[in-house]
């Protein structure tokens, strides 16, 4: 009898506990139309020092990553012709004015001061959004994007060109009230 | 007459092979491969030569891409089912340590030699759109083709299409 009761009450706590991770889990936010599939997915700063630490980054890079906050962008061409990525086009916004993202270079700097060996610093790049990229039809493409780490909730519009010549009709894309993900204390 | 006839022979293989050209395999303008030479796992050097009269077949690859985990079978078979085609096949892992290389093919493709791209500026100097990536590259060394994402090597359609290229020396 008293161990049906810790039986159940323990069932109770991992259910409870796991609900509390799914409340708390990052959510992903989806925006599809005819000409487009855009996918944002807020990254905690656990998750990303675990991605870089399973590709065997040191310590001080790992914790570098750790003061931006990450998402994790896919983007799908539906259009029939060439859909046009260039992140400068991209803003972020909130209530208090606008939050740049954080460059490539602002990573290379940063990877130079830390000495940062050049493999990762590879890695790194590679797991980041192009600046820019012509989506040919039918092309899915992601990555990161980083942006300093804010409490604050924000707006990401995301702007593209269309057609080979970019004289196409634009194609803008918003994510109201996303907000970089935080872990569980 | 008979130049005719090799015009409309040419002008025929030449559509036979655009029809016949899969999803995520586009046309570009051809282009000048870039330089590639480096180590395989056994520690052999392999240039990326343009007189061996042969198409490539370059594969970019990283064990953290998810399509790549998934690609990574397909293009094994498609390796073996071509091993008597007159068409090479160059993959090239980008800046990851040799355990991590091991333990991913070890459990995906175990037959792949892959070379090692171990400080990733080979792969910055093709500029891949992403990974993974592969390129189809003629003998004359000019990238001809560009694959868009992780495809499905092993299908039939595929294979058709490289087997096509394998007999253009031209």
């Amino acid at each position: 009898m008293h161990y049906q009761f810790a039986y159940q009450t323990s069932r109770i706590i991992i259910l409870l506990l796991i609900s509390l991770q799914v409340m708390a889990a990052p959510q992903r936010r989806v925006v599809e139309n005819p000409n487009i599939k855009m996918v944002v997915i807020p990254r905690t700063a656990e998750q990303m020092a675990a991605f870089y630490e399973g590709r065997e980054f040191p310590s001080k890079a790992t914790d570098a990553t750790r003061d931006a906050c990450f998402f994790t962008i896919g983007i799908h061409n539906k259009t029939k012709n060439i859909l046009w990525l260039n992140t400068a086009n991209w803003s972020i916004t909130t209530k208090t004015g606008s939050i740049p993202l954080l460059s490539r270079e602002h990573w290379a700097q940063r990877w130079k001061k830390l000495n940062l060996q050049q493999r990762f610093q590879s890695t790194f790049r590679w797991t980041l959004l192009p600046n820019m990229l012509d989506f040919q039809v039918d092309e899915h493409e992601g990555g990161n994007i980083t942006l300093p780490r804010t409490k604050l909730p924000f707006t990401l519009t995301a702007h593209f060109a269309t057609h080979r010549d970019k004289s196409g009709e634009p194609i803008n894309i918003s994510f109201k009230d996303l907000r970089c993900a935080e872990e569980i204390q | 007459m008979k130049k005719t006839f090799i015009f409309l022979l040419l002008f025929s293989a030449s559509l036979t092979v655009m029809a016949g050209t899969p999803k995520g395999i586009i046309k570009v303008t051809p282009r000048i491969a870039p330089p590639l030479s480096l180590m395989n796992m056994d520690g052999e050097q392999f240039t990326l030569s343009t007189n061996k009269q042969r198409w490539h077949f370059v594969h970019f690859w990283a064990s953290w891409c998810g399509p790549c985990r998934r690609e990574m079978p397909t293009i094994q078979r498609l390796i073996n089912d071509m091993a008597k085609d007159n068409i090479g096949f160059v993959i090239v892992n980008t800046a990851e340590s040799d355990d991590t290389i091991f333990g991913f093919l070890g459990g995906v493709a175990p037959d792949i030699d892959t070379l090692l791209d171990k400080d990733g500026l080979t792969t910055e100097l093709w500029k891949p759109r992403g990974l993974p990536s592969t390129y189809l590259v003629d003998p004359q060394g000019q990238i001809q083709y560009v694959v868009i994402g992780g495809q499905d090597w092993h299908k039939s359609k595929y294979q058709h299409f490289l087997r096509q290229l394998s007999k253009d020396k031209n």
